[in-house]
């Protein structure tokens, strides 16, 4: 469903998350706060009690999906490897702001598949469907 | 009814603290039903029994105490947020947790969420 | 659906305004909040105008506390109106 080509934005049909369930607004590049990580936690919570969760990156929230990066050189707990434990918990939207993409330089390469990358209509759609929200230095 | 849960994320000294006590107290004395307060990261402090801020200052703890008793709101208090700011469980719990707050797992945020039709964050 | 978004840090300060103005529907209400009633006098107020219409709010105590005056496009508020706001929109999403 989702292309991992270095060079080019993924051409996917856009599959809104229609449903009741919650959305969580990632915001905080990964290693200098704790909010990425918490907010994991409450994701894989909400995912171990069968609740339908979907994750927004954008910002520098983007940074926490980007492959290729190594927490193994910072002392700190490597929670972004949690990030393939996604389907597990039946995590199955991840949407990541193209804008907030560009603006950063970054190519659409994640460390997990199936990121859906949006225009920020389609985001700001995306995140209007859901009817719960809760979110991590927002 | 309207049903509400709240999280609460800042700090006992914090001024933004403040605007969420009043939020929550204007809610419950239009008659929402608040099925709990969920503490979670630096908001973990509030349950911190030694915790002491002048007396000249915003008594965010006192203002919790008071709306529990009043309106018997649960209050519940993250158990990994609260260790990792120096509220320490286990046998010392009695000694650390302020008696009005309940130590609780994350579970009971989808717990309360579950309950509440209405989710906000302060 | 439509949301209700609290704001509640300046836009001279942080990028949490910015950010919300990325997702905001046309449906949706902001409550300037705290900080965020430094941001009537923020570029930014005028992109919101545009997405949002008559639906800025602001927490009139909190603004006044700031010496912060209203203007004719932005409505004050209380507590109690931001409650019932809650309960309009489908959900909160708060912006600190």
């Amino acid at each position: 469903m989702h292309s991992q080509a270095q060079n080019t934005l993924p051409n996917t049909s856009k599959k809104v998350n229609n449903e009741a369930g919650l959305a969580i607004i990632n915001s905080k590049a990964p290693y200098s706060s704790h909010y990425g990580k918490d907010a994991l936690d409450v994701a894989l919570i909400f995912g171990s009690y069968e609740q339908k969760v979907s994750l927004f990156f954008q910002g520098d929230g983007v940074h926490q999906l980007i492959a290729k990066q190594d927490t193994s050189l910072l002392s700190i707990k490597d929670y972004l490897k949690t990030f393939a434990a996604f389907e597990f918990y039946d995590i199955e939207h991840v949407y990541a702001c193209q804008q907030s993409l560009l603006t950063r330089k970054l190519e659409p390469s994640f460390h997990i598949t199936d990121v859906q990358v949006l225009s920020t209509t389609e985001f700001s759609a995306a995140l209007n469907h859901i009817n719960m929200y809760c979110g991590f230095k927002t | 009814m309207n049903t509400l849960a709240v999280v609460i994320t800042t700090p006992p000294y914090s001024p933004l603290t403040a605007t969420a006590v009043n939020y929550v107290e204007t809610a419950l004395e239009a008659g929402i039903k608040l099925v709990g307060v969920f503490f979670y990261q630096d908001g973990a402090m509030h349950a911190n029994e030694h915790i002491s801020i002048a007396t000249d200052e915003y008594q965010a703890i006192f203002h919790w105490q008071r709306l529990q008793q009043k309106y018997s709101v649960p209050l519940h208090v993250c158990a990994t947020a609260a260790e990792k700011r120096g509220v320490i469980l286990g046998e010392l719990t009695d000694e650390v947790v302020n008696k009005s707050f309940t130590v609780s797992g994350l579970g009971e945020l989808v717990e309360l969420t579950s309950k509440a039709s209405r989710l906000v964050q302060f | 659906m439509s949301t209700l978004h609290l704001v509640r840090q300046s836009a001279f300060a942080t990028n949490d305004f910015a950010q919300c103005l990325n997702v905001v529907n046309q449906n949706d209400a902001i409550v300037l909040m705290d900080d965020g009633c430094y941001n009537v006098n923020h570029t930014l107020i005028n992109n919101l105008l545009k997405q949002v219409g008559d639906n800025i709010n602001l927490v009139a105590s909190h603004a006044k506390a700031r010496a912060i005056e209203a203007n004719k496009m932005i409505k004050l508020i209380e507590m109690a109106d931001v409650v019932t706001l809650t309960f309009i929109h489908s959900k909160v999403i708060t912006w600190q």
